[in-house]
């Protein structure tokens, strides 16, 4: 008993005493971080996105690609401000011949670990790419490539399939395009992220000094960078990653963090607008969200039983001109969306509005366009639509979307929807498998040009496998691909925009914008939140 | 009247067994039989889990299913191995599981052994806190209860109990807080510590993950303060689900104890009620807490998942939410069988307590 007595005390004492430190140490503050941090104090940067990996090789993701941003270079790399790629690692870079595209590298160069970074470390870094192939790295990215050669120190050589390809520049300062070191990387498999930290294996504004896998971040700025970007506007900077942004809103709300970017809701960033402590920051947005038709389910479809092109055509015309985009992107979205009236959104080179000059009254839904074709076509009214939407993947408000759209189309009378929704995984399926006549789908660009908006998407089907096919629409979208003079390329961009508005192989509803929230006294927010879609924490001070 | 008895049976006859032999074996048999069940029962849970994690579908089509074509998605399924018999990739983990070898998670790339250390040692801290919080509130709280029996302190302190196991976790700990938080600005919003505190732990050598410890070994007075301000909520939102339990357990065993033979005598020798309470009853009453206290050890995993959720307390059940979102099953399978183990040997060391205790559990 005595043994038990003591025991009981002991526990009783360890609780009283653990009490004690749980209350006693609190203050008012909470321990904040960051928000009484000096001018020169590190940028502390929050977000719900996930690092898959460190290594290019290994992911394809908006989290690992916004670190390895601060951490790598790229041979082309945008300007704050821009999304035209211009040398970075590179002093001059240009076909020298249709199917050749020479880089010359800017010599000197030193990663953060001391080695030397040459033309071996690029051709080492595309090789690697292409020979690892990872399921879940951007090695498709590189299909062009045939092969890459390093004649001297400072040169490199790529030689493409395709001559004149007017992406490849692109190409160059994409997730499949960061430079790494040939001394620290394996060229056969993935290198873990707390090797690449540990060997320092960084040229880039920024190397990283502590590393918890989204957890914590902390950035110290590297002296010897050469690159585009210059010298960062803060000496430090530090990554914090939630899982809830609700905790991220209201971090930046109590100054814990200094720019909450991703992926705060519109309900949240809606509140976050009428705070005036805070700053809400938006820029182009290259997501985008649509409507596909399949060519041979949806009503009148190829292998409807009822097979009727023309009718089929003006069942998607009609829908185009009933659909209030606006409304959507005001009314759910709270304008985080913004209303898409073309395949290429608007900030890429030939964006044009083809579905707002076809369809509808100036951008407003008309009735009357809509009934007339229907009728022109001999279509009898109304016509039963099966939609499909996911929430689980597009997000919640896609529920509140699919609802407004399904209440547009049948307050017209012309149509009775039946909206269904399906988790992910077996809709993604699905929805390839000629299960779903119409269905939602979106659209993040692998790298800033508007053909990354056109070739994955049409010809013969593309990706979509909706069994649309216009050899009118192909040619031109091959043919911009290649064509080197700029003026000449934005005008057949828009004729296939202009074609592809007649067909509707898809339904453009809506664009995405870029929103960033800073905190007080934060700036430099805004210049990054351009048309290359990458953020840098190197544009931000306080 | 006479009355007639039976006479024993003589022990001439050999009918009476000399000594009484237990019918249920000795302790180490059962304590051998009970350590043995802990093999099927996490073989079953893993076989379970690796089974319905195959049914909600792959990591690839996951992540990739709205860019790729159908064809070059099936490749890379291919690829992974996703497209395999689903016996063989079973037996292929099984293998794997039964050499130590759990993997490398799916979606973020790192083996899944260094995963379950570095964010076990969060949730292990975090139902430490939570119990230490249901000791301190349900212990003292029962016995007032008691004491105060069918009184209105005791109607009280039993809605009260009833509230804290009966209110979901993720709301409490939404309420918490929206009160202290974000009305009262008293406490920190989320996280485990602030962004300064986890940069000064992280310079430390060899550092435990467990925050209280390291923030101690770091001498850092502000950092240690820091830890504890984050740990409140947590701790108090998961430690209340337990608190209700202890609460109503202590009250009703105190109640039994009172009307034991003893404390009548302590009664009848004029020892005060209170007195009675304090020192005589609560301390038998105390020991079906300790048997308690392991069975809510999968109530505290399972209040762990929301509460670190809430709370972006990143431990094994905050991470168990985001692998199960992005359906990376190497990573869930791993962590449930942590979960398993951790359940299982909890409950055989329970199992083991009791029958120290009380023999009567082995017959």
């Amino acid at each position: 008993m005595a043994m038990n007595k003591k025991a009981w005390q002991s526990v009783i004492a360890l609780a009283g005493v653990s009490a004690f430190a749980l209350t006693a140490c609190t203050g008012p503050s909470g321990g904040t971080g960051g928000s009484s941090a000096a001018a020169s104090g590190p940028i502390a940067y929050g977000t719900t996105d996930k690092v898959t990996a460190l290594d290019p090789a290994g992911s394809y993701d908006n989290g690992s690609f916004m670190v390895m941003n601060q951490i790598y270079s790229f041979l082309l790399n945008s300007k704050p401000g821009s999304a035209d790629p211009v040398p970075d690692l590179a002093e001059s870079a240009s076909f020298t011949s249709p199917t050749e595209y020479t880089v010359k590298l800017k010599p000197g160069l030193k990663w953060a670990n001391g080695h030397t970074l040459d033309s071996k470390d690029v051709k080492f870094s595309f090789d690697r790419q292409t020979k690892i192939n990872d399921p879940a790295g951007p090695a498709s990215l590189l299909a062009n490539v045939e092969s890459v050669s390093a004649p001297d120190a400072t040169t490199v050589v790529f030689k493409l399939k395709l001559a004149n390809d007017q992406t490849f520049a692109q190409i160059l300062s994409s997730p499949a395009a960061p430079i790494v070191d040939d001394e620290v990387f394996p060229a056969d498999k993935l290198l873990d992220d707390d090797s690449i930290v540990k060997a320092k294996a960084f040229y880039g504004q920024y190397t990283i000094d502590t590393y918890k896998k989204n957890e914590l971040i902390s950035f110290k700025a590297f002296p010897d960078y050469q690159g585009v970007l210059g010298k960062p506007a803060n000496d430090a900077a530090t990554i914090k990653y939630y899982a809830d942004p609700t905790n991220m809103k209201l971090d930046i709300q109590q100054g814990n963090i200094d720019v909450a970017n991703r992926s705060l809701s519109a309900t949240d960033i809606d509140d976050l607008k009428k705070d005036s402590k805070v700053k809400v920051n938006v820029g182009p947005g290259g997501e985008i969200r649509y409507i596909t038709f399949n060519f041979d389910t949806m009503p009148f479809g190829a292998k409807a039983a009822d097979a009727d092109p023309a009718k089929a055509t003006a069942v998607r015309q009609a829908i185009a001109n009933l659909v209030d985009r606006q409304a959507i992107a005001d009314q759910v979205y709270k304008g985080t969306y913004l209303p898409l009236y073309s395949n290429v959104p608007s900030g890429f080179l030939g964006a044009n509005e083809s579905f707002k000059d076809a369809y509808g009254d100036a951008g407003k839904p008309s009735l009357d366009k809509a009934k007339k074709v229907l009728t022109d076509a001999g279509v009898t009214t109304p016509v039963s639509l099966n939609l499909q939407y996911n929430p689980d993947h597009y997000g919640k408000s896609s529920g509140d979307e699919y609802a407004m759209i399904k209440d547009q189309l049948e307050k017209s009378g012309l149509f009775k929807v039946n909206l269904q929704s399906t988790e992910w995984v077996t809709y993604s399926k699905a929805s390839r498998a000629d299960e779903y006549p119409l269905f939602q789908f979106g659209w993040f660009p692998d790298f800033s040009d508007a053909d990354n908006y056109l070739t994955p998407f049409f010809p013969d089907g593309g990706f979509l496998k909706n069994h649309y096919n216009n050899p009118t629409v192909t040619d031109l979208i091959n043919k911009q691909l290649t064509t080197v003079d700029k003026t000449e390329r934005e005008s057949t961009i828009k004729d296939a925009q202009n074609a592809l508005a007649k067909d509707i192989s898809t339904l453009p509803l809506l664009q995405g914008a870029q929103v960033a929230i800073s905190g007080s006294g934060v700036k430099g927010v805004d210049t990054t939140l351009d048309a290359s879609f990458k953020f840098r924490l190197g544009t931000v001070s306080k | 009247m006479t009355t007639l008895i039976e006479a024993p049976p003589s022990d001439a006859d050999g009918l009476l067994p000399s000594k009484k032999k237990p019918s249920g074996g000795g302790l180490g048999t059962y304590i051998l039989v009970r350590f043995f069940l802990i093999i099927p029962t996490i073989f079953i849970l893993v076989t379970l889990v690796f089974f319905l994690m195959r049914v909600i579908g792959d990591p690839i089509t996951a992540a990739q299913g709205g860019r790729l074509p159908p064809e070059a998605l099936a490749q890379r399924i291919h690829e992974a191995g996703y497209d395999r018999p689903i016996l063989v990739q079973y037996l292929e983990y099984v293998g794997q599981v039964a050499t130590g070898n759990f993997g490398t998670t799916i979606t973020d790339r790192r083996p899944v052994v260094e995963m379950l250390v570095t964010f076990g040692a969060a949730t292990l801290e975090l139902a430490i806190n939570a119990l230490i919080v249901a000791l301190i509130v349900g212990i003292p709280l029962g016995l007032i209860a008691a004491y105060k029996r069918d009184k209105v302190p005791d109607a009280l302190l039993r809605f009260f109990a009833i509230l804290c196991y009966a209110t979901p976790v993720f709301f409490a700990g939404l309420l918490m807080k929206l009160t202290f938080s974000i009305w009262l600005g008293w406490l920190p919003v989320a996280g485990r510590a602030s962004t300064r505190t986890e940069l000064a732990m992280g310079s430390l050598s060899a550092p435990t993950g467990i925050y209280w410890l390291d923030a101690l070994r770091s001498g850092n007075v502000a950092a240690f303060g820091d830890v504890a301000a984050h740990s409140v909520l947590p701790a108090v939102t998961l430690g209340l689900l337990t608190a209700g339990v202890f609460l109503r357990l202590v009250r009703t065993n105190v109640i039994g104890t009172l009307g034991k033979d003893y404390v009548e005598a302590g009664r009848s020798r004029g020892v005060s009620n209170f007195r009675l309470v304090t020192k005589h009853a609560y301390k038998p009453a105390l020991i079906p807490i300790i048997t308690v206290m392991g069975l809510q050890i999968a109530l505290l995993l399972g209040g762990a998942v929301l509460t670190e959720t809430t709370f972006e307390w990143k431990g094994l059940g905050y991470q168990l939410v985001q692998y199960l979102n992005s359906r990376d099953f190497v990573a869930v399978q791993g962590i449930v069988v942590l979960l398993a183990v951790i359940v299982a040997i909890t409950n055989f060391i329970v199992d083991v307590v009791a029958a120290l205790i009380d023999p009567r559990v082995r017959y």
